[in-house]
């Protein structure tokens, strides 16, 4: 169990406001670094709108690649938040509550990063407008049975939906940090919190509105990465077409996404100086999260390979091969030492518990979903249906940089969050503060209770 | 007859645990002597516990949800398929269906979901009277830790009901008359 019984609230409070004023100065070394790998994204992506797509070394056959790869890669890292806020708020798993906030944060700016790539990869950046749905001089309407079609309603409803739930939740904390700010952070908090007072009717509303909307979240999160699936699964491309790619992409997806808590939990415990309510039983218990889906993951990867050989599909067989022994085959070797040897060290509790140690794995295993995403992209289109057209092409310059851009994009995103909104959810520390001291008081009952009873029988035994 | 105007009392309590004492005796209290018209609990934390005292409060927002979800359903259906159907003359479709039924129920999934989250976040601002002002005598410390009970009394009854504050360890009792 946690032992936050005994923190104060008005020290919770004190905490996480004081986080938003004074972060270590770590925190402005990051946001540095941060700013000027996106500049070079910027730069990057300037250069390859006024070239063209050439520059980013994209041609027949290798019309998808790095960018789809990030795509898919950045839609997994946006599966934890809800993971963990809405499937940990139904079961009704309490140590979520010091984390969730900033999952849920993850899974928005994760989404907001991965919507670049499409357009990023359209090339005709001008024309992204094209997908969405509305009567036009053109006279034509997008079409509606194509997977990217589909990606675009599910990431518009995911991120929207994502968006609400996580505002949703801060109303309260808006609240408190409203009562507390001075400035233009008070202008801010005030607007956002809608005059939230702490009535009964408003926390009976919110209760079940944030219930419904969990309740919504948990098939959506799992349509979404089901639907990026199908952008490859619906295609007739050897290692591409498999039956099992959706709950495949799914488990990847909450495996990335967990890692990418791990990660972040380390940081901001660091940067924000969140000790004492980033505990290491939270990273413990999230470790053991992390370990399960691994091992689901790995499961899927498995059947995947499994079915090809087994079906003794003859482009199916071919693809698979390529990969494991061809040019790519160190992505792929490298995607099984990364996801599946390293999470054998979540098996043991010194390592679940330390947190740089838990730092470096979760790294490793968010390189082992990044190898793996580009493993589903690249090797298929190299060696496809037609052996005219096999070729290897590595992602060159271009592609990496906007690749690299992505990465400092969302976590200067997160960073700006985290200094202006409460990271940490002050009104769910408190409920749980409040449960463990009625829990805690409770056992001292039962314990008071045991030791009368011990006595009384042993006057008995004397008497 | 003229209703008779109410004096609005604010009390706060440094102690989150008196709440169910602090409704339970007004509650008494206006069972024996029908001096109040309105309690309002106000905490840092939701205290489910108190509407055992208040009563439930009804706020139908699954029922909003319900039907947000099945109107977003029919709705994304409807215009996936009207938008098929008006290509029809000039997309040729090659003999696959005018209006597919698996991909069109991809889109309706989602569209049930966005509408469903929509208008349960409207009904959450309904039911929860949002955005609004907040209150003169509104307490910050409510939002750290401490609760207030808002309490509109019959004026004859105002010395009892502070009284009665007072006896439950109320730190501060704000008078308000409109």
């Amino acid at each position: 169990m946690d032992t936050m019984k005994d923190i104060e609230w008005a020290k919770i409070n004190r905490d996480v406001l004081r986080s938003l004023e004074t972060p270590r100065p770590a925190f402005w070394g990051m946001v540095a670094i941060c700013v000027v790998f996106v500049l070079a994204g910027v730069a990057a992506e300037i250069y390859q709108y006024r070239e063209g797509l050439g520059v980013a070394l994209m041609n027949r056959p290798h019309f998808w690649q790095l960018y789809i790869a990030n795509f898919v890669f950045w839609i997994g890292m946006s599966h934890s938040g809800t993971l963990l806020s809405a499937i940990l708020l139904l079961t009704k798993a309490d140590w979520r509550k010091p984390i969730n906030r900033f999952a849920e944060a993850m899974t928005l700016f994760s989404i907001l990063t991965a919507a670049f790539f499409p357009i990023i990869h359209l090339g005709r950046v001008w024309n992204f407008y094209w997908v969405a749905p509305y009567p036009n001089e053109r006279t034509i309407w997008p079409n509606f049975r194509s997977p990217l079609l589909w990606d675009a309603a599910a990431i518009f409803t995911y991120a929207s939906s994502s968006a609400l739930f996580l505002y949703l939740g801060m109303i309260p904390d808006l609240a408190i940090c409203r009562d507390n700010a001075r400035g233009w952070r008070k202008k801010l908090y005030s607007v956002l919190a809608l005059g939230w007072s702490g009535s009964a009717r408003e926390w009976a509303a919110f209760r079940k509105s944030y219930l419904l909307i969990a309740c919504f979240l948990v098939p959506l999160a799992v349509s979404v990465h089901s639907i990026v699936a199908s952008d490859f699964a619906m295609s007739i491309m050897p290692g591409m077409h498999i039956t099992s790619f959706p709950p495949y992409f799914v488990a990847g997806a909450l495996y990335s996404g967990c890692a990418a808590i791990i990660t972040l939990f380390v940081l901001l415990r660091y940067v924000f100086r969140f000790e004492a309510y980033m505990t290491e039983d939270i990273l413990e218990k999230v470790g053991k999260l992390t370990f399960a889906i691994a091992m689901a993951w790995n499961y899927l990867n498995f059947v995947e390979y499994a079915s090809i050989f087994y079906s003794n599909d003859m482009f199916e067989k071919e693809v698979a091969i390529q990969k494991l022994t061809g040019p790519y085959a160190w992505v792929v070797w490298g995607m099984f030492l990364c996801g599946t040897v390293a999470p054998f060290a979540l098996a043991f509790r010194k390592v679940r518990r330390n947190m740089w140690a838990m730092f470096v794995l979760s790294l490793i295993l968010q390189l082992a979903m990044w190898l793996e995403r580009f493993q589903i992209v690249s090797p298929p289109l190299a060696s496809n249906h037609e052996p005219w057209t096999w070729n290897v092409v590595w992602p060159g310059l271009v592609q990496l940089t906007i690749t690299a851009a992505s990465f400092a994009w969302f976590t200067l995103l997160f960073l700006v969050f985290c200094k202006v909104f409460p990271s940490v959810s002050m009104y769910e520390v408190k409920e749980l503060v409040f449960h463990q001291r009625k829990v805690g008081g409770r056992a001292e009952l039962t314990d008071l209770d045991k030791l009368k009873d011990e006595a009384i029988a042993t006057e008995e035994r004397l008497g | 007859m003229p209703k008779k105007k109410l004096v609005r009392l604010f009390a706060t309590f440094a102690d989150f645990d008196k709440a169910r004492e602090v409704l339970m005796s007004l509650k008494e209290l206006d069972l024996r002597e029908a001096c109040v018209e309105d309690i309002e609990l106000y905490s840092p934390i939701e205290h489910p516990e108190v509407e055992e005292i208040l009563g439930e409060i009804q706020q139908p927002i699954e029922r909003f949800t319900f039907f947000g979800a099945i109107t977003g359903a029919i709705l994304t259906f409807t215009f996936v398929a009207g938008v098929a159907q008006s290509m029809f003359t000039y997309q040729p479709q090659g003999g696959k269906p005018v209006i597919p039924i698996p991909p069109d129920m991809v889109i309706t999934y989602e569209g049930t979901i966005l509408f469903g989250v929509y208008i349960t976040v409207a009904a959450f601002l309904i039911y929860a009277r949002l955005p609004k002002r907040l209150k003169k005598y509104y307490s910050p410390k409510v939002s750290e830790d401490q609760i207030a009970v808002e309490v509109d009394v019959y004026p004859e009854h105002v010395a009892r009901v502070k009284e009665v504050l007072k006896s439950c360890g109320a730190e501060d009792i704000r008078e308000v008359r409109s």
